[in-house]
């Protein structure tokens, strides 16, 4: 405005406009001062009124229709302090259920026809075409076993559990879980809609974060993205049902192993479910403290599911997309794993190097060597840390007899893994520190991509991934201690 | 293997060391980075905000009181003084110090940077309103005027920081909040809140817990040497003077008020019972505040309680046809009055 004054006094001779406009300006100045200090929101506030007045007043509604009543009714029982709870628990059992029982047919099939049939096929037809031993055990052995292997464990699951989850979802019932189980999740700082994105964490933690969508408030989406690999994710549950057969079941008379297995099984998912409490908790009161948080929760009105378009976009965006990126992170892995066996250093593979360097950290803390790199070369797929575990065991034990050769992951019999493992040097605390470390550890490394995808920083991506490894590694230390203490 | 208790005691002392050395705020280093923080400049500002305030509440700045203020002994505020003179940010003169036109324009800076990210706290942060003065203490010695001015532009020109001050212009003007302490409201006579002191620490933490907040409705009902009686944004309260006295407050044409004394919130609506949206509490805030108008709730707006969750919140509630669900905390914040509904 100085710069302009001169001008206008030039044009007019008498500078009047000049000092009409600072007049303007200072009444500007004085009034601005006078208008209160929440003019904005009271603005925007009487506007938003204004326009419902003129709403209220030009729309006709045919009648002010209650609340279908068949919504009502529903919405009664769903949420009824008698049947509330009952009716999700039987809900949500019958989808794992589902899940867990429908997957192992398909599962045995793919395993069939990838692992069993199609990989020996593929290396008779390398040997014929004279491919030299170390492309064919890189590309077949490493790349396309890994890859085969993380599909035939992962592909059923998935397709069960995601049409079910979003059959739920698309008819309304969802939003009626988090409503129920907002107190608890109130309590340890998150949104009630992070039990949804738990539960799709037990299909996939990478599919539970894309499932933190639907919080809308920012602190509250951190810490359900942050917190999502607590819940026991469908990659993991083989290893547990594996090794709590194996050495929790063995404890106890046969008639007793199979529902003590299962039951140590589910104690390790409550345990993520009241850890995911714990960091929510923590979270909430410290890193998180300065993050926006609202909270609203709609009641979407209910609907009959669109069954075959329920089925179809399941599989297409959240099925298959899940699964693109597993297998773009499962190839280099394969790869990896085959020449970390294989390629040698002063005699001994690159594997046997790592694992002699981390085998005294292992130890410490209840595990090994082997279980440590295993993890290592794992984390783009938790599908096959036990395979990776087995061939690994194998080429340091030097057993005899099992396996497929060094860099091939193999699966087996029950009893011929469990004398594997012991003559790895694994006892019941490795077993119970393995199925801990299983559930508290890094994600994978789909999860950890979809992760920086979601939240576009590289900070909480770090915190979301190194959080859970430590923790898991000060978990199997304690227990690992006090075990050693209490056994003596 | 290593001996389990060695581990144990090994592991509880690294544990130990770091938390001694990492704890927020009491630990060593960030209690170093404090000290490395408390250069002379900031201690020369801060010294320069206490003489600024001196003159404003009319009191007499001396070494004494800037000592207190600062936390340093009374020969280090003297060495503190001597350099603020030689940089010409103040004068001594009749044994009184007294600021130059310099140590003013530093002071309206500080002030200005601190109220401005109070605001910026209050608007556009989940921080609680306890940890607001804090951060600002800190803050307002590390922000350029280029980085207030875009500040203020992104928090679209405000001209009171949440407790009610007036935030000085980028000129360094600064008008008072024009306010009376809620001591001297006549009794019965209606008036505003305008401004909550947020010190001392502990007076202001009480007018929060009371949950008052600047821009409410209020009206003494009874002053007393030993209490004030008071209804402010439809809720009662009563606080000893000293306490009251924290408040200010702008007297308000005598009209009927838009929330009326003891007005209900929709908290204690229950399932079943219609009501009608009096106000939003002015203590509700940025997002929240945005997402409430949003979602329809006005002035005006019928909101019919549907059903509370088995865990006991939320609770649902019906508003312009959807059912919306809130938790009780929110819902305190809408001050509602009840309507007889004939079938909605």
């Amino acid at each position: 405005m100085t710069t302009y004054t001169p001008r206008m006094n030039e044009l007019n001779g008498q500078g009047e406009t000049a000092v009409r406009e600072t007049d303007i300006l200072q009444t500007a100045e004085t009034l601005r001062w006078q208008i209160g200090q929440n003019f904005h929101e009271q603005l925007m506030e009487d506007i938003y009124t204004e326009a419902a007045r003129i709403a209220d007043r030009a729309v006709t509604r045919a009648g002010e229709k209650p609340r279908f009543d068949m919504d009502r009714t529903i919405d009664h029982i769903v949420t009824s302090r008698v049947w509330g709870f009952p009716l999700m628990v039987l809900l949500f059992t019958v989808v794992f259920w589902l899940t867990i029982s429908g997957a192992n047919v398909p599962s045995g099939w793919l395993s069939y026809i990838f692992l069993d049939t199609l990989h020996p096929l593929l290396k008779e037809g390398a040997t014929a075409i004279g491919m030299p031993w170390w492309l064919s055990g890189l590309l077949i052995d490493g790349m396309y076993l890994a890859t085969a292997w993380v599909v035939s464990v992962m592909l059923p699951p998935m397709a069960i559990f995601f049409p079910l989850f979003t059959l739920l979802e698309d008819f309304g019932y969802l939003p009626r879980v988090a409503f129920n189980l907002d107190n608890i999740f109130r309590k340890s700082g998150a949104h009630g809609k992070q039990a949804l994105s738990m539960m799709m964490g037990f299909g996939c933690n990478a599919a539970g974060v894309v499932a933190t969508r639907v919080i809308d408030s920012p602190r509250e989406r951190l810490i359900a993205i942050i917190t999502n690999n607590f819940a026991l994710c469908n990659g993991r549950w083989p290893t547990q049902i594996l090794i709590a057969s194996l050495f929790i079941g063995g404890l106890v008379p046969a008639y007793l192993a199979g529902f003590v297995s299962a039951m140590a099984v589910v104690g390790i998912a409550v345990l993520g479910v009241f850890l995911s409490f714990a960091v929510s908790w923590g979270l909430s009161r410290s890193i998180l403290k300065g993050e926006v948080s609202t909270f609203s929760l709609e009641l979407p009105p209910y609907r009959p599911p669109r069954i075959w378009q329920t089925i179809y976009t399941s599989v297409i965006d959240r099925t298959m997309i899940v699964l693109w990126r597993a297998i773009t992170f499962a190839l280099p892995a394969g790869a990896v794993i085959w020449l970390s066996a294989n390629v040698m250093i002063g005699g001994v593979s690159i594997a046997e190097h790592l694992i002699n360097l981390l085998n005294p950290l292992g130890l410490l803390i209840g595990l090994n060597g082997v279980i440590l790199v295993a993890y290592i070369v794992a984390i783009p797929a938790n599908e096959i840390v036990i395979p990776t575990v087995l061939m690994l065991t194998v080429l340091v034990t030097g057993a005899t007899g099992v396996g497929a050769g060094a860099g091939v992951m193999f699966e087996m019999d029950g009893s011929a893994v469990r004398h594997l493992l012991d003559a790895g040097g694994w006892t019941l605390l490795t077993a119970v520190n393995l199925m801990l470390f299983s559930l508290i550890h890094n994600p994978c490394s789909t999860t950890i991509y979809t992760i920086y995808k979601e939240t576009g920083s590289k900070k909480w991506t770090l915190i979301a991934t190194m959080l859970p490894v430590v923790m898991g590694f000060i978990v199997t230390f304690l227990v690992a201690q006090v075990w050693r203490l209490l056994a003596g | 293997m290593p001996d389990p208790l060695l581990s144990l005691i090994i592991a509880g002392f690294l544990a130990g060391l770091g938390a001694a050395l990492f704890w927020p705020q009491r630990g060593l280093i960030p209690n170093w980075q404090k000290t490395r923080q408390l250069t002379n400049r900031v201690l020369g500002e801060d010294a320069i905000k206490h003489i600024h305030k001196c003159d404003m509440d009319g009191r007499r700045p001396t070494v004494e009181s800037i000592a207190g203020a600062l936390h340093i002994s009374t020969n280090e505020a003297a060495t503190l003084l001597d350099s603020l003179q030689t940089q010409n940010l103040l004068f001594m003169s009749k044994g009184e110090i007294h600021l130059t036109p310099a140590g003013r324009d530093t002071a309206m800076h500080i002030i200005r940077a601190h109220r401005l990210w109070e605001r910026y706290l209050a608007e556009e942060t989940g921080y609680a309103e306890a940890d607001w003065h804090g951060q600002a203490e800190h803050f307002e010695h590390h922000l350029t005027p280029t980085q207030l001015t875009a500040l203020e532009a992104q928090l679209n020109y405000p001209t009171h920081d949440p407790h009610g001050d007036p935030i000085p212009t980028a000129t360094g003007e600064l008008v008072e909040h024009g306010g009376q302490p809620l001591t001297t409201l006549p009794v019965d006579k209606p008036g505003q809140i305008v401004h909550l002191e947020d010190e001392p620490e502990v007076v202001y933490a009480q007018l929060v817990a009371e949950g008052l907040h600047i821009g409410m409705p209020i009206r003494v009902t009874e002053i007393t040497p030993q209490r004030v009686r008071f209804w402010a944004n439809g809720d009662e309260h009563v606080l000893a003077p000293i306490v009251a006295g924290n408040i200010s407050v702008l007297p308000l044409p005598e009209t009927t008020p838009i929330v009326p004394d003891s007005s209900d919130s929709l908290a204690n609506l229950h399932p079943g019972e219609t009501a009608e949206v009096l106000s939003i509490s002015p203590a509700c805030r940025g997002a929240e505040r945005r997402r409430f108008l949003d979602l329809g709730i006005l002035p005006g707006t019928r909101i019919i309680a549907e059903m509370r969750s088995p865990s006991g919140d939320p609770t649902a509630y019906i508003i312009r046809g959807a059912t919306i669900a809130l938790r009780r905390t929110q819902a305190e914040y809408i001050k509602i009055k009840r309507v007889q509904h004939a079938a909605s």
